[in-house]
Protein backbone atom coordinates (compact mmCIF):
# COMPACT_ATOMS: atom_id res chain seq x y z
CA UNK A 1 0.00 0.00 0.00
CA UNK A 2 1.20 3.59 -1.05
CA UNK A 3 1.77 5.97 1.56
CA UNK A 4 -1.40 8.22 2.09
CA UNK A 5 -0.02 11.74 2.06
CA UNK A 6 -3.20 13.39 2.91
CA UNK A 7 -4.37 11.89 5.71
CA UNK A 8 -2.73 12.94 8.73
CA UNK A 9 -3.46 10.15 10.76
CA UNK A 10 -1.85 6.93 9.06
CA UNK A 11 -4.03 3.70 8.63
CA UNK A 12 -1.81 1.44 10.32
CA UNK A 13 0.30 2.37 13.19
CA UNK A 14 1.90 -0.89 14.49
CA UNK A 15 4.19 0.89 17.51
CA UNK A 16 0.98 2.42 19.22
CA UNK A 17 -0.80 -0.66 18.84
CA UNK A 18 1.86 -2.18 20.44
CA UNK A 19 2.11 -0.18 23.18
CA UNK A 20 -1.16 0.33 23.97
CA UNK A 21 -2.30 -2.90 23.88
CA UNK A 22 -5.97 -3.52 23.07
CA UNK A 23 -5.70 -0.42 20.69
CA UNK A 24 -6.71 -0.52 16.84
CA UNK A 25 -7.24 1.21 14.21
CA UNK A 26 -10.60 0.70 12.02
CA UNK A 27 -11.61 2.62 9.27
CA UNK A 28 -15.12 2.84 8.84
CA UNK A 29 -15.94 3.60 5.17
CA UNK A 30 -15.56 4.58 2.36
CA UNK A 31 -17.11 2.16 0.91
CA UNK A 32 -19.45 0.46 3.53
CA UNK A 33 -22.61 -0.21 3.10
CA UNK A 34 -23.34 1.71 6.11
CA UNK A 35 -21.59 4.61 5.37
CA UNK A 36 -22.32 6.18 1.96
CA UNK A 37 -19.34 7.33 0.24
CA UNK A 38 -17.10 8.60 3.09
CA UNK A 39 -15.00 7.27 5.59
CA UNK A 40 -14.10 8.23 9.02
CA UNK A 41 -10.35 7.00 10.92
CA UNK A 42 -11.57 5.66 14.29
CA UNK A 43 -8.73 4.36 17.19
CA UNK A 44 -10.32 2.21 19.51
CA UNK A 45 -9.72 0.77 22.54
CA UNK A 46 -11.77 -2.02 24.01
CA UNK A 47 -15.21 -1.34 22.42
CA UNK A 48 -14.78 2.35 22.61
CA UNK A 49 -14.09 4.82 20.30
CA UNK A 50 -11.33 7.05 21.38
CA UNK A 51 -10.46 9.46 18.53
CA UNK A 52 -12.13 10.31 15.14
CA UNK A 53 -10.74 11.45 11.69
CA UNK A 54 -13.14 12.05 9.12
CA UNK A 55 -11.63 11.56 5.41
CA UNK A 56 -13.65 13.15 2.86
CA UNK A 57 -12.95 13.45 -1.04
CA UNK A 58 -14.07 10.17 -2.00
CA UNK A 59 -16.63 11.74 -3.53
CA UNK A 60 -15.15 15.00 -4.79
CA UNK A 61 -16.23 16.12 -8.05
CA UNK A 62 -15.30 20.14 -8.41
CA UNK A 63 -19.05 21.39 -8.69
CA UNK A 64 -17.82 24.98 -8.31
CA UNK A 65 -15.09 24.71 -10.10
CA UNK A 66 -17.17 23.00 -12.75
CA UNK A 67 -19.59 25.71 -12.86
CA UNK A 68 -17.42 28.59 -13.67
CA UNK A 69 -16.92 27.04 -16.92
CA UNK A 70 -20.14 26.67 -17.66
CA UNK A 71 -23.69 28.95 -18.26
CA UNK A 72 -26.26 28.87 -15.58
CA UNK A 73 -28.45 26.71 -18.05
CA UNK A 74 -26.15 24.22 -17.99
CA UNK A 75 -25.23 24.59 -14.20
CA UNK A 76 -29.22 24.09 -13.56
CA UNK A 77 -28.58 21.02 -14.36
CA UNK A 78 -25.35 20.45 -12.71
CA UNK A 79 -27.01 21.48 -9.35
CA UNK A 80 -28.69 18.14 -9.18
CA UNK A 81 -25.89 16.20 -8.65
CA UNK A 82 -24.84 17.96 -5.50
CA UNK A 83 -26.68 15.69 -3.68
CA UNK A 84 -28.59 12.70 -5.41
CA UNK A 85 -31.00 12.31 -2.37
CA UNK A 86 -32.47 16.05 -2.53
CA UNK A 87 -31.66 17.28 -6.31
CA UNK A 88 -34.87 19.65 -6.77
CA UNK A 89 -33.43 21.16 -3.14
CA UNK A 90 -30.15 22.23 -4.82
CA UNK A 91 -31.71 23.14 -8.17
CA UNK A 92 -33.76 25.62 -6.27
CA UNK A 93 -30.77 27.67 -4.86
CA UNK A 94 -29.26 27.47 -7.95
CA UNK A 95 -32.06 28.95 -9.98
CA UNK A 96 -32.61 31.50 -6.78
CA UNK A 97 -28.94 32.81 -7.11
CA UNK A 98 -29.23 33.54 -10.68
CA UNK A 99 -32.58 35.19 -10.01
CA UNK A 100 -31.47 37.32 -7.36
CA UNK A 101 -28.22 38.56 -9.75
CA UNK A 102 -29.97 38.92 -12.95
CA UNK A 103 -33.01 40.63 -11.03
CA UNK A 104 -35.87 38.29 -12.18
CA UNK A 105 -38.74 37.53 -10.27
CA UNK A 106 -40.62 34.16 -10.97
CA UNK A 107 -44.67 34.07 -11.67
CA UNK A 108 -46.64 33.26 -8.56
CA UNK A 109 -47.28 29.27 -10.00
CA UNK A 110 -43.78 28.94 -10.83
CA UNK A 111 -42.77 29.37 -6.93
CA UNK A 112 -46.05 27.28 -5.38
CA UNK A 113 -44.76 24.31 -8.12
CA UNK A 114 -41.14 25.45 -6.55
CA UNK A 115 -42.65 24.64 -2.94
CA UNK A 116 -44.06 21.68 -3.72
CA UNK A 117 -41.46 19.95 -5.08
CA UNK A 118 -38.63 21.28 -2.79
CA UNK A 119 -41.21 20.02 -0.03
CA UNK A 120 -41.88 16.43 -1.47
CA UNK A 121 -37.97 15.80 -2.39
CA UNK A 122 -37.58 17.13 1.35
CA UNK A 123 -40.27 13.95 2.13
CA UNK A 124 -38.58 11.44 -0.07
CA UNK A 125 -35.08 12.73 1.98
CA UNK A 126 -36.42 12.07 5.03
CA UNK A 127 -38.01 8.83 4.09
CA UNK A 128 -34.64 7.65 3.01
CA UNK A 129 -33.30 9.49 6.69
CA UNK A 130 -36.18 6.67 7.81
CA UNK A 131 -34.08 4.12 5.86
CA UNK A 132 -30.63 4.31 6.52
CA UNK A 133 -30.89 4.90 9.87
CA UNK A 134 -32.90 1.86 10.21
CA UNK A 135 -29.80 -0.17 8.19
CA UNK A 136 -27.33 1.61 10.91
CA UNK A 137 -28.83 -0.15 13.96
CA UNK A 138 -28.98 -3.60 11.80
CA UNK A 139 -32.73 -2.94 10.96
CA UNK A 140 -32.82 -4.37 7.49
CA UNK A 141 -37.17 -4.38 6.86
CA UNK A 142 -37.18 -0.79 7.74
CA UNK A 143 -34.66 0.06 5.04
CA UNK A 144 -36.80 -1.76 2.20
CA UNK A 145 -40.07 -0.67 3.65
CA UNK A 146 -38.41 3.23 3.36
CA UNK A 147 -37.28 2.92 -0.23
CA UNK A 148 -40.88 1.17 -1.41
CA UNK A 149 -42.49 4.33 -0.24
CA UNK A 150 -40.08 6.63 -1.46
CA UNK A 151 -40.52 5.32 -4.88
CA UNK A 152 -44.09 6.76 -4.72
CA UNK A 153 -42.71 10.37 -4.20
CA UNK A 154 -40.29 9.40 -7.34
CA UNK A 155 -43.25 8.32 -9.57
CA UNK A 156 -44.46 12.17 -9.06
CA UNK A 157 -41.39 13.07 -9.64
CA UNK A 158 -41.19 11.48 -12.82
CA UNK A 159 -44.45 12.41 -14.30
CA UNK A 160 -43.48 16.06 -13.64
CA UNK A 161 -40.07 16.34 -14.25
CA UNK A 162 -39.34 13.14 -16.29
CA UNK A 163 -36.51 11.81 -14.19
CA UNK A 164 -36.87 9.99 -11.07
CA UNK A 165 -33.95 11.27 -8.98
CA UNK A 166 -32.41 13.89 -11.03
CA UNK A 167 -35.06 16.46 -12.18
CA UNK A 168 -32.14 17.59 -15.22
CA UNK A 169 -32.66 21.26 -14.02
CA UNK A 170 -36.59 21.05 -14.04
CA UNK A 171 -36.25 23.98 -11.31
CA UNK A 172 -34.08 26.48 -13.43
CA UNK A 173 -33.44 30.13 -13.43
CA UNK A 174 -36.95 32.31 -14.17
CA UNK A 175 -39.38 29.41 -12.96
CA UNK A 176 -39.85 25.58 -13.76
CA UNK A 177 -39.61 24.09 -16.87
CA UNK A 178 -42.82 22.27 -17.16
CA UNK A 179 -46.14 22.56 -15.42
CA UNK A 180 -48.05 19.74 -13.58
CA UNK A 181 -49.78 17.02 -15.89
CA UNK A 182 -53.18 16.66 -15.52
CA UNK A 183 -54.76 14.84 -12.27
CA UNK A 184 -51.44 15.19 -10.38
CA UNK A 185 -53.33 16.94 -7.68
CA UNK A 186 -55.47 13.82 -6.87
CA UNK A 187 -52.66 11.30 -6.81
CA UNK A 188 -49.94 13.83 -4.50
CA UNK A 189 -52.72 13.86 -1.99
CA UNK A 190 -53.55 9.92 -2.44
CA UNK A 191 -49.47 9.68 -1.89
CA UNK A 192 -49.12 11.86 0.99
CA UNK A 193 -52.04 9.94 3.06
CA UNK A 194 -49.90 6.86 2.64
CA UNK A 195 -46.91 8.06 3.55
CA UNK A 196 -47.69 9.94 6.65
CA UNK A 197 -49.90 6.80 7.71
CA UNK A 198 -46.37 4.96 7.28
CA UNK A 199 -44.51 7.54 9.44
CA UNK A 200 -46.90 7.27 11.93
CA UNK A 201 -46.93 3.52 12.26
CA UNK A 202 -43.19 2.19 11.34
CA UNK A 203 -41.18 5.27 12.05
CA UNK A 204 -42.50 6.57 15.24
CA UNK A 205 -44.34 3.80 17.19
CA UNK A 206 -41.27 1.35 16.47
CA UNK A 207 -40.58 0.50 20.03
CA UNK A 208 -36.99 -1.08 18.49
CA UNK A 209 -35.67 2.31 17.30
CA UNK A 210 -36.01 4.54 20.56
CA UNK A 211 -35.09 1.07 22.50
CA UNK A 212 -31.46 1.86 20.17
CA UNK A 213 -31.08 4.96 19.79
CA UNK A 214 -32.11 6.86 22.57
CA UNK A 215 -29.50 8.61 24.64
CA UNK A 216 -26.42 7.98 22.18
CA UNK A 217 -24.46 10.52 20.25
CA UNK A 218 -26.09 13.36 22.42
CA UNK A 219 -25.11 16.46 21.11
CA UNK A 220 -25.51 20.04 23.17
CA UNK A 221 -26.60 23.04 22.23
CA UNK A 222 -23.53 25.07 22.90
CA UNK A 223 -21.52 22.51 20.93
CA UNK A 224 -24.01 22.27 17.62
CA UNK A 225 -23.42 26.19 17.54
CA UNK A 226 -19.76 26.05 17.94
CA UNK A 227 -19.71 22.77 15.61
CA UNK A 228 -21.68 24.58 13.14
CA UNK A 229 -24.96 22.44 13.16
CA UNK A 230 -27.38 23.27 11.10
CA UNK A 231 -31.27 22.21 10.10
CA UNK A 232 -32.89 18.61 11.84
CA UNK A 233 -29.11 18.33 14.02
CA UNK A 234 -29.55 21.81 15.51
CA UNK A 235 -33.39 22.09 16.35
CA UNK A 236 -33.04 18.50 17.91
CA UNK A 237 -30.60 20.06 20.50
CA UNK A 238 -33.21 23.29 21.50
CA UNK A 239 -32.80 25.90 19.14
CA UNK A 240 -35.89 26.77 16.92
CA UNK A 241 -34.16 28.05 13.98
CA UNK A 242 -35.38 27.10 10.29
CA UNK A 243 -34.20 29.17 7.08
CA UNK A 244 -37.94 28.61 5.88
CA UNK A 245 -39.31 30.60 8.72
CA UNK A 246 -36.41 32.78 9.94
CA UNK A 247 -35.14 34.05 5.91
CA UNK A 248 -38.37 33.07 4.26
CA UNK A 249 -37.47 32.67 0.77
CA UNK A 250 -40.34 32.09 -2.34
CA UNK A 251 -43.69 31.76 -0.66
CA UNK A 252 -43.03 30.25 2.53
CA UNK A 253 -44.24 32.78 4.69
CA UNK A 254 -47.65 32.43 2.74
CA UNK A 255 -47.99 28.46 4.49
CA UNK A 256 -48.70 27.81 7.70
CA UNK A 257 -46.72 25.07 9.42
CA UNK A 258 -44.34 24.52 12.91
CA UNK A 259 -41.07 23.57 13.46
CA UNK A 260 -40.11 21.25 15.54
CA UNK A 261 -37.75 21.31 18.33
CA UNK A 262 -36.55 18.73 21.18
CA UNK A 263 -33.90 19.41 23.79
CA UNK A 264 -32.33 15.74 24.52
CA UNK A 265 -30.15 15.85 21.44
CA UNK A 266 -29.47 12.39 20.95
CA UNK A 267 -29.62 10.39 17.76
CA UNK A 268 -33.35 9.40 18.83
CA UNK A 269 -34.60 12.68 19.18
CA UNK A 270 -33.11 13.98 15.99
CA UNK A 271 -34.69 11.27 13.86
CA UNK A 272 -38.06 12.01 15.55
CA UNK A 273 -37.34 15.87 14.60
CA UNK A 274 -36.89 14.30 10.86
CA UNK A 275 -40.56 12.41 11.09
CA UNK A 276 -41.91 15.45 11.90
CA UNK A 277 -40.82 17.22 9.85
CA UNK A 278 -42.12 14.89 7.00
CA UNK A 279 -46.03 15.90 8.75
CA UNK A 280 -45.36 19.23 8.47
CA UNK A 281 -43.79 18.98 4.58
CA UNK A 282 -46.99 17.17 3.98
CA UNK A 283 -49.08 20.10 5.28
CA UNK A 284 -47.38 22.76 3.43
CA UNK A 285 -47.71 20.36 -0.04
CA UNK A 286 -51.19 20.52 0.64
CA UNK A 287 -51.80 24.25 0.92
CA UNK A 288 -49.46 25.06 -1.36
CA UNK A 289 -51.97 22.78 -3.84
CA UNK A 290 -55.01 24.29 -2.50
CA UNK A 291 -53.95 27.35 -3.51
CA UNK A 292 -51.76 26.96 -6.72
CA UNK A 293 -52.32 29.71 -8.80
CA UNK A 294 -53.01 29.73 -12.55
CA UNK A 295 -50.57 31.66 -14.75
CA UNK A 296 -47.04 31.29 -15.87
CA UNK A 297 -44.43 29.18 -15.06
CA UNK A 298 -41.74 30.69 -15.92
CA UNK A 299 -40.45 34.38 -16.57
CA UNK A 300 -40.78 35.77 -19.54
CA UNK A 301 -37.23 36.67 -20.36
CA UNK A 302 -36.38 33.71 -19.68
CA UNK A 303 -38.95 31.64 -21.72
CA UNK A 304 -36.24 30.72 -24.67
CA UNK A 305 -33.38 30.32 -22.69
CA UNK A 306 -30.34 31.77 -24.97
CA UNK A 307 -26.57 30.82 -24.62
CA UNK A 308 -25.98 34.61 -24.69
CA UNK A 309 -27.77 35.34 -21.81
CA UNK A 310 -25.11 37.22 -19.58
CA UNK A 311 -25.28 37.67 -16.05
CA UNK A 312 -25.13 41.55 -14.50
CA UNK A 313 -22.11 41.84 -12.64
CA UNK A 314 -22.55 41.30 -8.48
CA UNK A 315 -22.61 38.52 -6.10
CA UNK A 316 -24.97 37.38 -4.29
CA UNK A 317 -25.45 34.79 -1.20
CA UNK A 318 -28.87 32.84 -1.24
CA UNK A 319 -29.49 30.43 2.06
CA UNK A 320 -32.26 27.38 1.82
CA UNK A 321 -33.63 24.98 4.35
CA UNK A 322 -32.90 21.60 2.20
CA UNK A 323 -33.29 18.64 4.60
CA UNK A 324 -30.04 18.20 5.78
CA UNK A 325 -30.11 21.74 7.01
CA UNK A 326 -28.90 25.17 6.08
CA UNK A 327 -27.74 25.14 2.80
CA UNK A 328 -26.36 28.00 0.67
CA UNK A 329 -24.77 29.17 -2.54
CA UNK A 330 -22.50 32.13 -2.97
CA UNK A 331 -22.83 33.52 -6.78
CA UNK A 332 -19.90 36.27 -8.06
CA UNK A 333 -20.35 37.52 -11.94
CA UNK A 334 -17.82 39.33 -13.41
CA UNK A 335 -20.47 40.12 -16.62
CA UNK A 336 -20.25 37.54 -19.12
CA UNK A 337 -22.58 34.43 -19.06
CA UNK A 338 -20.62 32.24 -17.10
CA UNK A 339 -20.19 32.94 -12.90
CA UNK A 340 -16.70 34.05 -12.29
CA UNK A 341 -16.97 32.00 -8.77
CA UNK A 342 -19.55 29.91 -7.05
CA UNK A 343 -19.44 28.47 -3.86
CA UNK A 344 -21.41 25.83 -2.15
CA UNK A 345 -22.12 25.72 1.43
CA UNK A 346 -23.71 21.97 2.10
CA UNK A 347 -24.97 20.90 5.58
CA UNK A 348 -23.11 18.00 5.64
CA UNK A 349 -20.04 19.38 5.43
CA UNK A 350 -20.33 20.23 8.57
CA UNK A 351 -22.27 17.61 9.77
CA UNK A 352 -20.10 15.00 8.68
CA UNK A 353 -16.40 16.77 9.95
CA UNK A 354 -16.74 18.79 13.47
CA UNK A 355 -19.93 17.40 14.53
CA UNK A 356 -19.14 13.83 13.74
CA UNK A 357 -16.23 13.46 15.12
CA UNK A 358 -17.44 15.21 18.51
CA UNK A 359 -20.02 12.57 18.91
CA UNK A 360 -18.31 9.68 18.18
CA UNK A 361 -15.69 10.15 20.40
CA UNK A 362 -16.45 8.11 24.02
CA UNK A 363 -19.48 6.38 22.03
CA UNK A 364 -19.76 2.37 21.46
CA UNK A 365 -17.86 0.80 18.22
CA UNK A 366 -21.82 -0.87 17.84
CA UNK A 367 -23.29 2.91 17.95
CA UNK A 368 -20.92 4.57 15.52
CA UNK A 369 -23.32 3.62 12.31
CA UNK A 370 -26.51 4.67 14.71
CA UNK A 371 -24.81 8.12 15.29
CA UNK A 372 -23.78 8.50 11.93
CA UNK A 373 -27.22 8.23 10.08
CA UNK A 374 -28.87 10.15 12.75
CA UNK A 375 -27.37 12.94 11.58
CA UNK A 376 -28.53 12.58 7.87
CA UNK A 377 -25.92 12.91 6.01
CA UNK A 378 -25.14 13.23 2.24
CA UNK A 379 -21.30 12.39 1.17
CA UNK A 380 -22.18 14.07 -2.24
CA UNK A 381 -23.29 17.53 -0.53
CA UNK A 382 -20.16 17.47 1.32
CA UNK A 383 -17.88 16.64 -1.20
CA UNK A 384 -19.07 18.84 -4.10
CA UNK B 1 -35.93 48.87 2.74
CA UNK B 2 -33.87 48.53 5.64
CA UNK B 3 -35.85 47.65 9.11
CA UNK B 4 -34.84 48.49 12.43
CA UNK B 5 -32.73 45.76 13.14
CA UNK B 6 -30.84 45.95 9.73
CA UNK B 7 -30.56 49.84 10.69
CA UNK B 8 -29.18 49.32 14.34
CA UNK B 9 -26.46 47.09 13.24
CA UNK B 10 -25.45 49.36 10.24
CA UNK B 11 -25.27 52.22 13.11
CA UNK B 12 -23.60 50.12 15.93
CA UNK B 13 -20.85 49.08 13.45
CA UNK B 14 -20.56 52.69 12.37
CA UNK B 15 -20.17 53.84 15.37
CA UNK B 16 -17.82 50.92 17.28
CA UNK B 17 -15.95 50.18 14.23
CA UNK B 18 -16.06 53.08 11.81
CA UNK B 19 -17.17 50.45 8.96
CA UNK B 20 -19.87 51.70 6.71
CA UNK B 21 -22.24 48.97 5.60
CA UNK B 22 -25.16 47.79 2.84
CA UNK B 23 -28.14 46.97 2.84
CA UNK B 24 -28.66 44.85 -0.42
CA UNK B 25 -32.29 43.64 0.36
CA UNK B 26 -33.88 43.04 3.70
CA UNK B 27 -31.64 40.88 5.58
CA UNK B 28 -28.80 41.05 3.92
CA UNK B 29 -25.96 43.25 4.96
CA UNK B 30 -22.89 43.37 3.28
CA UNK B 31 -19.41 45.68 4.25
CA UNK B 32 -15.85 45.71 3.28
CA UNK B 33 -12.89 45.51 5.55
CA UNK B 34 -9.84 45.72 6.31
CA UNK B 35 -7.78 42.63 6.11
CA UNK B 36 -5.50 43.75 9.69
CA UNK B 37 -8.34 44.28 11.66
CA UNK B 38 -10.97 41.74 10.52
CA UNK B 39 -10.44 39.19 13.31
CA UNK B 40 -11.58 42.25 15.39
CA UNK B 41 -14.79 43.02 13.72
CA UNK B 42 -15.44 39.33 13.97
CA UNK B 43 -15.30 39.21 17.82
CA UNK B 44 -17.18 42.32 17.41
CA UNK B 45 -19.96 40.21 15.09
CA UNK B 46 -19.87 36.94 17.35
CA UNK B 47 -20.85 38.85 20.09
CA UNK B 48 -23.65 40.91 18.68
CA UNK B 49 -25.71 37.67 18.09
CA UNK B 50 -23.67 36.89 15.02
CA UNK B 51 -23.31 33.20 16.25
CA UNK B 52 -23.54 30.82 12.83
CA UNK B 53 -20.58 31.08 10.39
CA UNK B 54 -22.27 30.00 7.92
CA UNK B 55 -19.89 30.13 5.04
CA UNK B 56 -16.17 31.19 4.03
CA UNK B 57 -15.65 32.04 0.27
CA UNK B 58 -12.79 32.97 -1.46
CA UNK B 59 -12.97 34.52 -4.84
CA UNK B 60 -9.32 34.66 -7.11
CA UNK B 61 -9.71 37.83 -9.04
CA UNK B 62 -6.36 36.93 -10.68
CA UNK B 63 -6.73 40.50 -12.72
CA UNK B 64 -5.76 42.73 -9.82
CA UNK B 65 -3.96 40.07 -8.40
CA UNK B 66 -5.70 39.64 -5.20
CA UNK B 67 -8.24 37.08 -3.24
CA UNK B 68 -11.04 38.19 -1.63
CA UNK B 69 -12.40 36.64 1.03
CA UNK B 70 -16.35 36.67 2.20
CA UNK B 71 -17.68 35.41 5.58
CA UNK B 72 -21.09 34.66 5.91
CA UNK B 73 -22.18 35.35 9.20
CA UNK B 74 -25.96 34.41 10.55
CA UNK B 75 -27.34 36.13 13.57
CA UNK B 76 -30.31 33.45 14.73
CA UNK B 77 -31.30 36.01 17.10
CA UNK B 78 -31.90 39.27 14.85
CA UNK B 79 -32.36 36.77 11.98
CA UNK B 80 -29.48 38.85 9.62
CA UNK B 81 -27.10 37.80 7.46
CA UNK B 82 -23.85 39.64 7.49
CA UNK B 83 -21.12 39.35 5.00
CA UNK B 84 -17.74 41.10 5.78
CA UNK B 85 -15.30 41.37 2.68
CA UNK B 86 -11.81 41.54 2.78
CA UNK B 87 -9.10 41.34 -0.11
CA UNK B 88 -5.53 39.71 0.39
CA UNK B 89 -2.72 40.10 -1.88
CA UNK B 90 -2.77 36.63 -4.22
CA UNK B 91 1.35 36.18 -4.13
CA UNK B 92 1.30 35.10 -0.65
CA UNK B 93 -1.76 34.40 0.47
CA UNK B 94 -2.09 35.02 4.26
CA UNK B 95 -4.60 36.15 6.84
CA UNK B 96 -4.97 35.26 10.77
CA UNK B 97 -8.00 32.91 11.38
CA UNK B 98 -11.47 32.91 12.65
CA UNK B 99 -11.10 29.85 14.61
CA UNK B 100 -10.51 31.73 17.86
CA UNK B 101 -14.15 32.97 17.32
CA UNK B 102 -16.02 30.76 15.50
CA UNK B 103 -13.88 27.64 16.63
CA UNK B 104 -14.29 24.21 14.75
CA UNK B 105 -16.51 25.57 12.35
CA UNK B 106 -14.54 28.43 11.14
CA UNK B 107 -11.71 25.94 11.69
CA UNK B 108 -12.63 23.91 8.96
CA UNK B 109 -13.55 25.98 6.23
CA UNK B 110 -10.36 27.79 6.21
CA UNK B 111 -9.07 23.94 6.20
CA UNK B 112 -11.00 23.74 2.73
CA UNK B 113 -10.11 27.31 1.42
CA UNK B 114 -5.93 26.49 2.48
CA UNK B 115 -6.38 23.38 -0.13
CA UNK B 116 -8.11 24.68 -2.42
CA UNK B 117 -6.71 28.13 -2.71
CA UNK B 118 -3.47 27.67 -1.01
CA UNK B 119 -4.44 30.66 1.94
CA UNK B 120 -2.64 30.48 4.62
CA UNK B 121 -4.45 30.60 7.73
CA UNK B 122 -2.38 32.20 10.88
CA UNK B 123 -3.58 30.38 14.18
CA UNK B 124 -5.25 27.63 13.07
CA UNK B 125 -3.79 24.36 14.06
CA UNK B 126 -5.24 21.93 11.45
CA UNK B 127 -4.67 22.92 7.66
CA UNK B 128 -4.29 19.16 7.04
CA UNK B 129 -5.40 18.33 3.22
CA UNK B 130 -9.00 17.29 3.11
CA UNK B 131 -10.50 16.10 -0.46
CA UNK B 132 -7.46 15.51 -2.48
CA UNK B 133 -5.51 12.74 -2.08
CA UNK B 134 -1.64 13.11 -2.93
CA UNK B 135 -2.03 15.83 -4.97
CA UNK B 136 0.84 17.37 -6.27
CA UNK B 137 0.16 20.50 -8.26
CA UNK B 138 -0.90 24.06 -7.60
CA UNK B 139 -4.20 24.90 -5.61
CA UNK B 140 -6.30 23.53 -8.03
CA UNK B 141 -9.25 26.14 -7.61
CA UNK B 142 -7.05 29.19 -8.48
CA UNK B 143 -7.98 30.94 -12.04
CA UNK B 144 -4.73 30.69 -13.58
CA UNK B 145 -5.06 27.05 -12.98
CA UNK B 146 -5.94 25.04 -16.35
CA UNK B 147 -7.40 21.74 -15.29
CA UNK B 148 -7.57 20.32 -18.84
CA UNK B 149 -4.22 21.06 -19.37
CA UNK B 150 -3.30 19.48 -16.09
CA UNK B 151 -5.23 16.29 -16.73
CA UNK B 152 -3.84 15.65 -20.17
CA UNK B 153 -0.14 16.13 -19.13
CA UNK B 154 -0.65 14.45 -15.80
CA UNK B 155 -3.47 11.50 -16.68
CA UNK B 156 -3.13 10.61 -20.69
CA UNK B 157 -0.61 9.18 -22.91
CA UNK B 158 -0.27 10.74 -26.11
CA UNK B 159 1.45 7.61 -27.65
CA UNK B 160 -1.60 5.76 -26.05
CA UNK B 161 -3.98 5.33 -29.33
CA UNK B 162 -7.13 5.44 -27.43
CA UNK B 163 -5.77 8.67 -25.24
CA UNK B 164 -4.59 10.87 -28.70
CA UNK B 165 -7.96 12.09 -28.96
CA UNK B 166 -7.55 14.19 -25.84
CA UNK B 167 -4.62 16.50 -27.34
CA UNK B 168 -6.04 16.92 -30.23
Amino acid sequence: MTERTSASVPITTDEANLSEGSAYDFYFGPAHPGSGNFGVKLKIEGETVVSARADPGYLHRGFEKLMEYRTPLQNAVLSDRICVLEALNWNLIHAEAVEELMGIEPPERAKYIRVIMAELSRIQSHIIWYGAFCIGIGFDTGFKLAFGYRDYILDIFEAVTGGRVYPAGYICPGGVRRDFPPGLVKRITEVLDKVEKMVAVEALENPLLSARAKDIGILKLEDAIRLGATGPVLRASGMKADVRKDDSYEVYDRFDFDVPVRDEGDAYSRYVIGMEEIRQSARIVKQALEGLPEGEIIAPSLKKPKLTTKIPVGEVYVRNEVARGEAGMYMCSDGSGRPYRVKIRGPSFLHMIPVLEHLLIGAQIADVPAIYWSLNVCPADLDR
Amino acid sequence: MATEKEASIEEQLASDLNITCETKRPRRLWASVDNQRLVKICKWAREHGFEHLSAISAVDWVEENSYELLYHLWSYEDKILLTLKTKIDRETPAINSVSPVWKESAQIHERELHELFGIAFAGNDDLAPLFLEDWQGPPPFRKDFNWREYVRSEYYDRENERERAYYD
